[in-house]
């Protein structure tokens, strides 16, 4: 367990943003035109030209078996490096060692030819992913099996559904036989049934086989459970590394320190209402302050209410509004009898642990007296994330399941 | 198990046993393009021969009517040779060039030897050739009959055209990963080559032709010359306009070509991903 598999030391990659954009260097007359544009502005004729480090010395070791999954915000270099590590694209400086047979997955279907039938693209797309002709035909069967599409073997893939295409692509791919898997967001593919038979075959893999694994998924709920460690890239630097239940945590909390400490919301005094909202605190079940919190732990909110009058029957509404502005539920707490000693009371609500599914959501509050007066208001007051940290849910990450899970009781 | 270690410094080699490991992805690939070209038509393979078969009677009809020194199975035989010969070489040059842009989708995705593009677009070519071959050889056998010994040399004559339409080709390929200006250039240059090789015109008779001796050292060293002529040779067992100085440099040329193109693949094949 313990032999090294890969070992990367110092590696970087530079992009040349110039390139990218194709705007001069990809054609012979750009040189013309290039020079051309500097006459327009000769003062910033070398801003045009930038380097951008996608990954910046990188060093990590990879023990034999152990499945890592790689993990950072978009543009955190995580795709460079599986492009780096899987040969597709040089690094321009640092040395990688690897022992075994490496297999990437950076696509499903990489190189599916639409006119040709499902079997001839099994065995083209195979052999792309360096199959050999009797591996293929060893786990022909499994695979045509795995994807449910035999009666169409023989029909050209450009007439199958988009499902059939990728549960073929996907079964292809999962038969891959290697010593080192690399694989990059693929897995959400198909309707939910087979969504959940490819990550279990996904989890199969991983478990079963002591493969060494890379894995790149911004599915926090499949990552801990596929994955025994982490990596996390932040602006091409490598973070932190190791256990991955600690590493999720810390991207988390990272995604919060870059978010700003939105967990906290003060309002101005308003001494011309009768009543109204002084502060907004969303909490964890520790009392910490946070945005984001995993399915399964409480979410809470605590909110500081002034009373300037003696009006009654005034009501503290809060209801919450996913990423469409539409609203899933309702809470109400009737607060004019609640100021007791002083004119400022504060008032916790806890949504109970596994309640809302991964995703951002809204909070609204308003101070009102139903159906006469509105008080107080503050719509879409704060935001919030829900992260999937293992759930039973992660599976059909792919498919709507809607905002909230309820706790329903079953009999049987 | 086997190591592998990748470092900013690597330019690729040819790894023989590398590619020995890939031979099922060449074959896939060449499988490919053979059998997915000719999808969806009633015809289907039967194109295969009906292209080759109008090339050739357009070709050698059409001669025969603009120039009548010749009795017509002499002239038709003489220039569907050579546009037999021409059609390998002039589509091996183009499939060859557009060989790594056409598989941008592949070769951003996945590992594998670069070179195998280039070369199982040049197998795809060969299978063509050899069917277009095979109706020129009959045409040849019901107005000639047999050939002369001479005929041994084909499969040198065969390889060396190769040899240099890849070599030209895989230039033309590696540099169309940067730029996509050769895609546009291409296509002309090879129509020029068209006209500058004796598929119409014999050596014999450009060569009698009142030019200036500049433009004949040009045309006498084109390497495409040589290969058409040692083409007809094979059939003919005459070699056209002969010299072995010409001979030598365009032969020096092929090589030097070859040698550059797979050099500067080689030194470029590793950033491919990052251009193309």
């Amino acid at each position: 367990m313990s032999e090294i598999a890969i070992k990367v030391e110092n590696i970087s990659k530079k992009y040349d943003l110039l390139h990218q954009k194709g705007e001069s260097a990809n054609s012979l007359v750009g040189a013309f035109a290039g020079s051309f544009k500097n006459i327009f502005r000769s003062q910033h004729a070398t801003e045009s030209h930038e380097d951008l480090w996608a990954l910046k010395d990188i060093n990590f070791e990879i023990a034999q078996g152990d499945r890592v999954g790689i993990i950072g915000r978009n543009g955190a270099g995580k795709s460079t490096l599986l492009k780096v590590l899987s040969r597709i694209v040089k690094p321009t400086s640092g040395r990688i060692e690897y022992t075994g047979r490496m297999a990437s997955l950076l696509e499903v279907g990489t190189g599916f030819h639409a006119d040709l039938s499902g079997r001839e693209n099994i065995y083209l797309n195979g052999s792309i992913m360096g199959m050999s002709k009797r591996e293929i035909d060893s786990k022909f069967d499994e695979i045509v099996d795995f994807s449910e599409v035999e009666q169409f073997l023989d029909t050209p893939v450009k007439r199958y559904s988009s499902g059939m295409y990728v549960r073929l692509a996907f079964s292809v791919a999962a038969h891959l036989n290697s010593d080192i898997l690399i694989v990059d967001e693929v897995l959400a593919v198909g309707d939910s049934t087979f969504q959940k038979k490819s990550l279990g075959k996904m989890e199969d893999v991983s478990q079963k086989s002591g493969k060494t694994i890379l894995f790149v998924s911004h599915n926090m709920g499949l990552i801990s459970t596929l994955c025994n460690k982490g990596i996390l890239l932040n602006k091409g630097l490598i973070e932190s590394n190791g256990p991955i239940q600690g590493i999720i945590d810390q991207y988390f909390k990272n995604e919060e320190s870059e978010t700003g400490s939105l967990s906290e919301y003060k309002y101005d005094p308003q001494p011309t209402k009768e009543y109204f909202i002084q502060k907004l605190t969303l909490l964890d079940k520790s009392g910490r302050q946070t945005r984001n919190f995993a399915h399964n732990e409480p979410i809470r909110f605590a909110f500081n209410v002034t009373k300037n009058s003696s009006l009654k029957d005034v009501v503290l509404n809060v209801y919450f509004t996913d990423i469409h502005d539409k609203r899933i539920f309702t809470t109400i707490l009737p607060i004019s009898e609640k100021f007791e000693v002083s004119n400022e009371a504060t008032f916790q609500l806890t949504i109970p642990e596994s309640t809302f599914v991964s995703g951002t959501f809204r909070i609204s509050v308003s101070l009102q007296i139903p159906n006469l007066q509105l008080v107080d208001v503050r719509h879409g007051a704060a935001s919030f994330d829900v992260y999937d940290n293992g759930s039973d849910l992660y599976r059909y990450s792919g498919s709507d399941v809607g905002v909230v899970f309820v706790n329903c009781k079953w009999e049987y | 198990m086997i190591k592998t270690v990748i470092t900013s410094e690597d330019t690729s080699s040819l790894n023989l046993t590398e590619l020995r490991r890939y031979q099922g992805l060449f074959r896939f690939l060449s499988l490919r393009d053979v059998s997915a070209r000719y999808k969806q038509t009633w015809l289907g393979f039967g194109w295969s021969i009906i292209r080759p078969l109008i090339n050739i009677l357009i070709f050698g009809c059409l001669s025969y009517l603009v120039d009548r020194s010749q009795n017509f199975g002499d002239r038709f035989l003489m220039v569907s040779a050579g546009v037999v010969f021409w059609q390998l070489l002039s589509t091996a040059i183009n499939d060859v060039s557009i060989s790594l842009t056409a598989n941008a989708n592949i070769l951003t995705k996945v590992y594998f030897p670069k070179i195998l593009l280039p070369l199982s677009s040049i197998l795809v070519c060969l299978i063509d050739f050899v069917i277009a071959f095979v109706l020129f050889f009959i045409f040849f056998l019901i107005f000639k009959g047999l050939p002369p010994w001479q005929i041994v040399f084909l499969p040198v004559v065969i390889l060396y055209g190769l040899l240099f339409t890849f070599g030209i080709g895989l230039m033309a390929a590696t540099a169309a990963v940067k730029y996509r200006d050769v895609k546009f250039i291409l296509p002309f240059v090879v129509q020029l080559l068209f006209y500058a090789s004796p598929v119409f015109m014999t050596s014999t008779y450009v060569l009698s032709l009142n030019l200036p001796n500049w433009i004949k050292i040009i045309y006498q060293i084109n390497p495409f010359v040589y290969m058409l002529n040692a083409f007809k040779f094979c059939f003919y067992g005459n070699f056209d306009s002969f010299q072995w100085m010409y001979f030598g440099i365009s032969l020096g040329i092929v090589g030097l070509f070859l040698f550059f193109a797979v050099k500067y693949f080689l030194n470029f094949e590793k950033s491919f991903a990052d251009y193309i």
